[in-house]
């Protein structure tokens, strides 16, 4: 059995020669003479080196050497032809790059745990209820669970916000004394963090570089140590480098980490202190033991206390990776998976027919190797070891041009993000790690089966005698094969150039689309964090100065998502609007050129008593009062009291029913002309109510300001004046609406870029193919040609014979497409439910189906042509 | 495969059969390679031709499947000899094959009739 220990050759041979042994003793006992009767032995048991040699095939060891064998001389096949080699080589690197880029990014985000001493220990703790959700925390609150030695091994904090450096943003991370200790992260250069370094506030001025901060202001400097960086104008030294593996505990790498004891210095405002601001983050290790539903239940009671509510749960919730992966997750993810697997299926089909070309084209080798004793097996071995040859060289070649593709396409990224934005994005580093490394192999192992198998075995399912003639024999079989290939190709890419040509089509209309008010030149600041509100300040500081033109307050800014719409009812209807709420002073209006259609704009008293006098949006007043005058109505609006500022963070896509919220009476004064606040592909606000605010009023959260010349109230000119405001410069944001448009339609144009590539892609292959494969058959076909022609065919006529056929294959391919395409797009048609967004796109279809029919004509032409180049009498001569 | 002509008096074994004979040969105890061939030849008082090429990849067969065991030792003349064992296994596999092969001859005697004079 398999199991148990072989023989050795050696073995097998000495049994052998202990039976001649045997043989000759008992025959010399007859009574013949030893030399005789060693003879006889011999000549009895037949051919001892044929004994042998069936006893060592059936060795295990034979397939090893066998392929050893096929590898010699796939390689040598290979070798031979360089062009066929290159091309099928390049073809699946391609679709196995793309694959491994998707697969890559994947990793990176989902999949990778954190490089620290057992990242499947690590949990954030936080709170959570039913509309509300609280993630930071206060140095005591920190304290408190740091005591919790009954639930953790560990618990560190953390805090992260952009702190300035060279007029640069820095991402910087304050964490607590225990914070790499307690994690197990390594250091490239000099040390981590210490407890020493976060023992009093403002005693230790030093830092530790992430890989990218090392590389982004040091320039990967080998002796950055001792070097020092200015954050928000403090002096720190660079005591440590850590490995790249390791840049935090989420997907947003950090630039370094410094002290949590720093932190009034750099961000001028006390942690520790009397009034301490919520800023913590933090993360524990669970004790040996401890479930996490025994700490969520356990730290309850905590979180009850610490939210100030009675319907909050604790929650600890595993973070060893970035983004955990969910059900969810991969479903949604599961198109973009979908598209670039097609891209590689594309691919293969492609190597596939010129594996099948080329094995026809041997097929009288292989009859030879046949009819000289090789097995069917051992054929088909042979070949698929060629194709595993060429599946290595591809995924070698694939996994090169992923790391340039993630190189390449990282900075292509930053390029074109919006300038406000790019310089606060940071990407995990896409490291092509032995994940990454065994996903290329699984997958160019699954593809070489599946490019490869199919021609092997067609090529060696053939009839000697005629193979061996000369003559090829199931031709038609093959030309199934080839042709259904072709028309799958021809499918796919129709199936990408329809989701491509929609996805640009959409952002073509979404980019085009009026948002009603004017963006140029408006800036939008926002304060960052929960720590107390500025905006008074900042809006104070900048209506003083003489280079702003105009300063508006808004609870706040347009553009900025989706608003959450609430219920709002006209009084005496029974049936609610949802209604979109935006609190804003008096300015906005004339700022944004959005005009008063009916009715008044709000006067400054109201603004600044927050009066419960509202302006409603033209579709709001059709919809809340049809056919009537919406002036001096009255409409209800469930609103809370005052606006949390305790450190939560609001869910916004849920209707505040609950009883608990209060409602309002507000008097509608003037209806505003429909507007785009929210999402761009959202389209117009169905119903929307303004409600006055002013700089002082409780509502405002956010600031709009105009120049008098664009550079006025520019970034860095907007940061001089708000430092009057606050110290830490990067407490505001600062956005020009028109960027934030832009990064609004970000996604949606990189989708359409990226679809097309693979559209491109997917159709070149299809083209080649389709030109390979005429090629291949029309060659196998000069002599019938050449018949027709002699017989009075015109060069016009064997042309249409050759486009009727290729245009009947991709026809069918085209068909099977289309009605893929058009299953994949009505099912994405229910899941994506934007107004300004249509998924089911006849226009696109007919774009798609056009292109296809142009590529391919022009695949099949060339061929079509050389073919008629026939001479007749030639080809009757040659093969007659 | 032998390629010489069997002595005129003697059958050579139909295919198959070897392993049968070889089992049954095995149950009176462990024995050598050409002890097995000896002894199937005697008790077949010479009338069968066991290939000696062929009796060891037969052993060899058997082997893997398990029903034989194997293991160096000696022989009666003091020569180094790989001595085979009938498994338990391969007992029960020799009742089943005897029980076969006495049907399928009884099968086959009596369509060809009584023996001819």
């Amino acid at each position: 059995m398999w199991w148990r220990k072989r023989r050795t050759d050696e073995d097998y041979s000495r049994e052998i020669d202990a039976h001649l042994a045997l043989e000759a003793d008992r025959l010399a006992a007859d009574g013949q003479s030893p030399d005789a009767a060693r003879d006889a032995a011999r000549r009895r048991f037949g051919n001892t080196v044929a004994a042998q040699e069936r006893f060592h095939e059936a060795n295990h060891w034979m397939w090893l050497e066998q392929l050893a064998q096929d590898l010699r001389y796939a390689v040598r096949g290979l070798w031979r032809s360089p062009a066929f080699t290159a091309t099928t080589v390049l073809t699946l690197a391609v679709g196995l790059g793309l694959v491994t880029v998707v697969f890559a990014i994947f990793n990176a985000y989902v999949l990778r745990p954190f490089a620290v001493r057992d990242p499947y220990q690590l949990h954030v703790i936080a709170w959570s209820a039913p509309d509300a959700y609280g993630g930071s925390f206060r140095w005591s609150e920190y304290q408190e669970l740091r005591g919790r030695q009954d639930l953790f091994s560990d618990v560190i904090a953390e805090s992260t916000r952009y702190v300035l450096s060279n007029n640069g943003p820095v991402a910087a991370a304050f964490v607590s004394g225990n914070y790499f200790e307690a994690l197990g992260a390594r250091v490239l250069l000099g040390r981590p963090l210490a407890s020493f370094d976060a023992s009093a506030p403002g005693g230790s001025p030093v830092a530790v570089l992430s890989d990218e901060g090392w590389a982004r202001f040091f320039d990967r400097d080998p002796a950055v140590l001792g070097k020092s960086l200015e954050l928000n104008g403090e002096r720190f030294v660079i005591v440590g480098v850590m490995r790249p593996e390791f840049s935090g505990l989420d997907d947003t790498p950090r630039d370094l980490w410094i002290p949590v004891t720093m932190y009034g210095a750099v961000a001028k405002q006390d942690l520790f202190g009397p009034t301490q601001p919520r800023e913590m983050v933090i993360v524990a290790r669970l004790a040996a033991g401890v479930t996490a539903e025994h700490v969520q239940s356990a730290l309850t009671p905590v979180m009850r206390r610490i939210a100030e509510r009675a319907d909050v749960r604790a929650e600890a919730r595993l973070q060893a990776t970035p983004n955990p992966l969910s059900l969810w997750l991969i479903t949604t993810l599961s198109p973009v998976f979908a598209a670039f697997l097609l891209v590689l299926v594309a691919a293969c089909a492609n190597v596939s027919n010129v594996m099948l070309a080329r094995a026809n084209a041997r097929h009288r080798e292989i009859a030879m190797r046949l009819s000289l004793g090789a097995s069917r097996g051992r054929l088909v071995r042979q070949l698929l070891t060629e194709g595993l040859l060429i599946a290595a060289l591809s995924g070698l070649a694939a996994l090169a041009l992923a790391t340039a593709t993630l190189r390449f396409g990282t900075a292509l990224f930053f390029a074109t993000l919006p300038p406000s934005i790019s310089g606060l994005v940071r990407v995990v580093p896409f490291d092509l790690d032995r994940r990454v490394f065994l996903f290329a192999l699984l997958v160019a192992s699954g593809a070489t089966l599946l490019f490869a198998l199919a021609p092997a075995l067609r090529a060696t399912r053939l009839s000697l005698t005629h193979a061996l003639r000369g003559q090829p024999s199931a031709t038609t079989r093959a030309a199934t094969l080839r042709n259904g290939l072709v028309a799958s190709q021809v499918a796919v890419s129709l199936v990408l150039l329809v989701s491509a040509v929609t996805l640009a089509r959409n952002g073509v209309a979404v980019g085009a689309t009026n948002l009603g008010f004017q963006t140029a030149g408006v800036v939008s600041v926002n304060q960052r964090g929960q720590a107390g509100s500025f905006i008074q300040q900042a809006a104070e500081a900048l209506a003083a100065d003489a280079r702003v033109a105009a300063v508006a307050v808004t609870s706040r800014n347009p553009l900025f998502g989706e608003f959450p719409k609430l219920p709002v009812k006209a009084t005496h209807a029974s049936d609610v609007v949802a209604t979109s709420l935006m609190f804003v002073s008096p300015e906005y209006f004339p700022m944004l050129h959005i005009p008063i259609v009916r009715g008044r704009a709000f006067r400054p008293d109201e603004a600044r008593a927050e009066t419960r006098v509202g302006i409603i949006s033209a579709a709001g007043a059709r919809a809340l009062w049809p056919g009537a005058d919406p002036l001096g109505k009255v409409v209800r609006i469930p609103i809370e009291a005052a606006a949390p500022r305790n450190g939560e963070v609001r869910r916004i896509d849920r209707l505040a029913t609950d009883a608990s919220s209060e409602s309002a009476d507000v008097l509608i004064v003037g209806v505003a002309k429909d507007v785009v606040s929210g999402l761009v592909f959202e389209g117009q606000d169905t119903s929307h109510l303004y409600l006055p605010t002013s700089p002082t009023g409780s509502r405002a959260a956010a600031i709009l300001v105009t120049g008098h010349a664009p550079q006025d109230v520019g970034p860095h000119a907007l940061q001089t004046i708000l430092r009057k405001a606050n110290p830490d410069p990067f407490i505001f944001e600062i956005v020009p609406l028109d960027e934030m448009r832009q990064a609004q339609m970000y996604p949606l144009r990189t989708a359409s870029w990226i679809g097309s590539l693979l559209g491109a892609i997917a159709l070149v292959l299809s083209v080649s193919g389709l030109y390979g494969v005429l090629t291949y058959t029309l060659s196998q076909r000069t002599r019938e040609i050449g018949i027709r022609m002699a017989l009075g065919a015109t060069a016009a006529t064997v042309v249409r014979m050759v486009m009727t056929q290729s245009a009947r294959l991709a026809g069918v391919g085209a068909a099977i497409g289309l009605m893929v395409a058009l299953a994949v797009m009505k099912v994405l048609s229910t899941l994506i439910p934007f107004q300004n967004v249509s998924v089911l796109d006849a226009g696109a279809f007919a774009a798609s189906l056009a292109l296809v029919a142009l590529a391919t004509a022009l695949a099949a032409y060339a061929p079509a042509r050389r073919a008629t180049r026939v001479d007749p009498s030639e080809t009757l001569r040659a093969e007659g | 495969m032998s390629t010489r002509t069997p002595e005129p008096d003697r059958v050579a074994l139909l295919q198959g059969t070897l392993d049968l004979l070889i089992l049954r040969t095995l149950i009176f105890g462990p024995q050598h390679g050409q002890g097995i061939a000896r002894t199937i030849e005697q008790q077949a008082e010479d009338a069968l031709l066991v290939d000696h090429g062929s009796l060891y990849p037969a052993l060899q067969r058997l082997e893997a499947r398990g029903w034989i065991g194997a293991e160096w030792g000696t022989s009666d003349n003091n020569r180094k000899a790989r001595f085979y064992t009938l498994t338990k296994a391969g007992r029960k596999q020799l009742t089943a094959q005897t029980q076969q092969w006495r049907r399928l001859a009884a099968a086959i005697g009596r369509v060809l009739g009584p023996e001819e004079a």
